[in-house]
């Protein structure tokens, strides 16, 4: 099944001139795998591997002519790129991986990281998907640091790592609403260690960097990766998130757990969480993983500079803090007005919208004084944007100055009314928004409220309604008594006498 | 959705303004504030349907309502406040002297005071010609009615309505004419006609025996003198009795028409 070729291996095969790396990938003759041991020959990995426009565009600034190794799981994608002018070699855990990985013609290491040995060395190594993924379940289980010492030991004197750590306290946690301690947990997949926040990898950006130093792996670059480690579309270095352009950086956060969470069941909302984290100077602290550039050298020349700011734009990479429009989300500026039921700021920002933006969502738009920007040029246009923003007002969880209002159609009229139209857009198409079991827990209070309010009113009504039948049942009689002839009310007395007579008749005879 | 909606013409003067027939207003989704209060905008003794809004005229209104456990109140101004932007001061038209609005009663409260005395310190107060305006409930008291007579000129702006009867739609229009035709809006009490003399440009004056109300809270009364106590006196600072009446009628939170409509309840095809 596989090529096992225990002698040929990067470093075996000699140096190679930088030159004679250029061009299409390199692809070993006969690409092949080798056993180092400990391999999964059944198991191929569940959750998705490291990959992304973000994290391809990073590789492809690592010098041509260097050896890779890629250690753990990585999307082919990342892999073609680095095998552009580099000798890639890929270390997983998983045999069908390693086969699928030969197949495509990579040359492939294949086992658990604990036998991973340092004959061959590298250039660069490649941890994007962090080192959770590395070890199988035989043999020794390395921690955070005892794997980092490895990934060190293949490393050529001055030699680079690429490495990210998952925030066990970041958003994508914070928000998750499955357990990742468990087995049979569907967040973590196939874990048979599943240590979430109980392991010991470094919780903060300035301990990962302190850490890799103490290694003996000097930081040159580190960035806070957003929506996911898996694949980020905001790398901010942490001076950024701490002297930045913080409310649209905010955006950036927010509009990136935004495309991530699409429709995805989740505790509360990671959108506010994530622009609340940013704005407020724990963006680093919060981000779901860190990116690591260290390097095995006393004084580290950067290879793969970080830029303060990378994001993407329509499948572009833009880099750059000056790249950033400047202002704050009008999505949040408007939940902002709302909550304090500041209705002039609220009709203010909504004419503006509606003015200069009308057919961009709320959430695409970024407001400085009376500025309105697009923040992302390359989304789709939004004509239901009001009336998106409306069931986000009414279905969120947000406190607005129309309480009694719960029907979105009639909050879009009210919001459209206060944005200077005289007409309503369209109703919302089904929202792809965060399906947020807080605002499920809110609705569900809304609802109860309501129907308690109903029943109150129902009794309250039925009140005034034998109220006024009374009055109504009164005023009959007056009418009666004031509209006939007098011969009508003769006779209609002598009924009255009649039925009185009958009546006691009918009682006398009982 | 109460008939207090239709007092002195609101629901009328709020249809105009969102383009519907002024005769015939749709019935409101809510409580509109009919009346200046220091509550949660309900009228005394208004009965509550649980969950329908108070459309009240102050975002302080809205938040002492809040606190008074009505949760349901959403700002939109005084109607008052509505009528005057729609209509147009006459340029040129000289104001001249001051109008007196003596603390009226009601068809359920009284009002027990010494009519005699108060008119005597309004006379010796006032430097020019006085307007009293009488509340219905006293103009149609001949004695009264007589008393300020002796005075000065004496005018009513109608009957505010019950029930939706008898309501007379154009009570503000002639409420804002007559303002506008006086330098002063005066009253012993602090209330909607000082505030609205003031919107439409008088300068105020709160003196005088306050009288009393039968059963009247009277610790409410004195919250109100204590509260805003810059409208007191014989010659309250115009320019702080101006932004202290602006805010409590509303201004800056006036909806346009069509956010009007949507808010009462005006736009669903069930209520037209």
């Amino acid at each position: 099944m596989s090529n096992f070729q225990p002698d040929i291996g990067p470093e075996t095969a000699g140096p190679l001139s930088s030159a004679s790396m250029r061009g299409p990938r390199h692809v070993e003759k006969g690409s092949m795998i080798r056993m180092i041991g400990g391999e999964m020959p059944e198991h191929a990995e569940q959750r998705a591997p490291a990959g992304g426009d973000l994290y391809r565009h990073l590789l492809g600034r690592l010098p041509t002519g260097t050896r890779v190794l890629v250690a753990g799981p990585h999307h082919t994608g990342l892999l073609d790129a680095l095998a552009d002018g580099r000798t890639v070699t890929c270390l997983v855990r998983s045999q069908p991986d390693a086969e699928a990985l030969s197949a495509r013609g990579f040359t492939v290491l294949c086992g658990t990281l604990a036998k991973l040995a340092d004959t061959d060395r590298y250039d660069v190594v490649v941890a994007l998907d962090g080192t959770a993924r590395l070890c199988s379940p035989e043999g020794p289980q390395l921690d955070w640091a005892e794997a980092v010492r490895v990934l060190k030991r293949v490393l050529r004197p001055g030699g680079t790592l690429l490495l990210t750590v998952e925030n066990e306290l970041g958003v994508h946690r914070l928000v998750d609403r499955g357990t990742v301690t468990a087995l049979t947990s569907a967040a973590t997949a196939a874990e048979w260690r599943p240590l979430g926040e109980f392991g010991n990898a470094p919780g903060r950006p300035d301990r990962l960097a302190a850490a890799l130093g103490a290694e003996g792996l000097p930081v040159s670059g580190l960035a806070a990766a957003w929506p996911s480690q898996a694949e980020p579309s905001l790398l901010v270095t942490p001076e950024t998130l701490r002297y930045g352009p913080l409310d649209a950086l905010a955006a950036l956060a927010s509009g990136a757990v935004a495309t991530a969470y699409q429709g995805k069941a989740v505790l509360s909302d990671p959108r506010r969480l994530a622009s609340a984290a940013v704005r407020r100077g724990l963006g680093a602290e919060l981000a779901p993983a860190w990116l690591a550039v260290a390097q095995l050298s006393t004084r580290p020349a950067p290879m793969v500079p970080i830029p303060p700011v990378s994001y993407l734009r329509g499948g572009r990479v833009v880099e750059g803090a000056d790249t950033l429009p400047a202002g704050r989300l009008l999505e949040e500026l408007l939940l902002t007005a709302a909550l304090g039921h500041d209705l002039p700021a609220l009709r203010r920002l909504l004419t503006g919208w509606m003015a200069a933006l009308p057919a961009a969502a709320a959430d695409n738009v970024l407001v400085e004084g009376d500025r309105y920007t697009l923040l992302d040029e390359s989304r789709p246009e939004r004509p239901d944007g009001l009336a998106r923003f409306a069931s986000t007002l009414a279905l969120g969880g947000y406190a607005h100055p129309w309480p009694a209002i719960t029907d979105v159609t009639r909050l879009t009229e009210v919001l459209a009314g206060a944005a200077g139209l005289e007409t309503a857009p369209p109703a919302p198409e089904p929202a792809a928004a965060p399906d947020s079991r807080r605002d499920h827990e809110q609705q569900l209070t809304d609802l109860r409220r309501q129907l308690a309010d109903a029943e109150a009113r129902g009794r309250f009504f039925e009140a005034e309604l034998e109220k006024r039948d009374a009055e109504l049942g009164r005023a009959k009689v007056q009418i009666a008594a004031f509209s006939g002839s007098f011969a009508y009310r003769a006779a209609k007395a002598g009924l009255g006498i009649a039925r009185k007579a009958r009546h006691r008749l009918y009682k006398g005879r009982q | 959705m109460h008939h207090g909606n239709h007092f002195y013409g609101h629901a009328h003067v709020l249809a105009e303004y969102c383009g519907l027939d002024p005769a015939d207003p749709p019935r409101i989704d809510g409580y509109l504030q009919h009346g200046w209060n220091v509550v949660d905008g309900l009228g005394a003794g208004t009965p509550y349907a649980p969950g329908r809004p108070i459309f009240v005229w102050s975002e302080r209104t809205r938040r002492r309502a809040w606190s008074m456990n009505r949760p349901m109140a959403t700002v939109i101004g005084s109607p008052f406040l509505y009528l005057l932007r729609s209509t147009s001061e006459e340029s040129g038209a000289e104001r001249d002297g001051t109008i007196w609005y003596p603390f009226h009663g009601w068809e359920g409260q009284e009002v027990d005071g010494d009519h005699r005395r108060l008119i005597d310190e309004i006379v010796a107060t006032e430097p020019g010609p006085i307007t009293f305006c009488l509340y219905w409930h006293e103009y149609s008291d001949a004695r009264i009615r007589a008393a300020y007579e002796r005075a000065g000129r004496v005018i009513c702006h109608g009957y505010r309505g019950y029930m939706r009867m008898r309501t007379d739609t154009r009570f503000l229009h002639k409420q804002l004419a007559e303002l506008r035709r006086h330098k002063r809006v005066a009253s012993n009490r602090l209330s909607s006609a000082i505030f609205y003399g003031v919107a439409a440009g008088c300068e105020p004056a709160v003196y005088g025996n306050p009288m009393q109300l039968a059963k009247e809270d009277a610790p409410t009364a004195e919250r109100i003198r204590r509260e805003w106590a810059e409208l007191h006196g014989i010659a309250p600072d115009p320019g702080a009795a101006r932004r202290i009446a602006m805010a409590e009628l509303g201004d800056g939170y006036l909806a346009s028409p069509a956010e009007l409509r949507a808010t009462l309840g005006w736009t669903r095809g069930d209520q037209q």
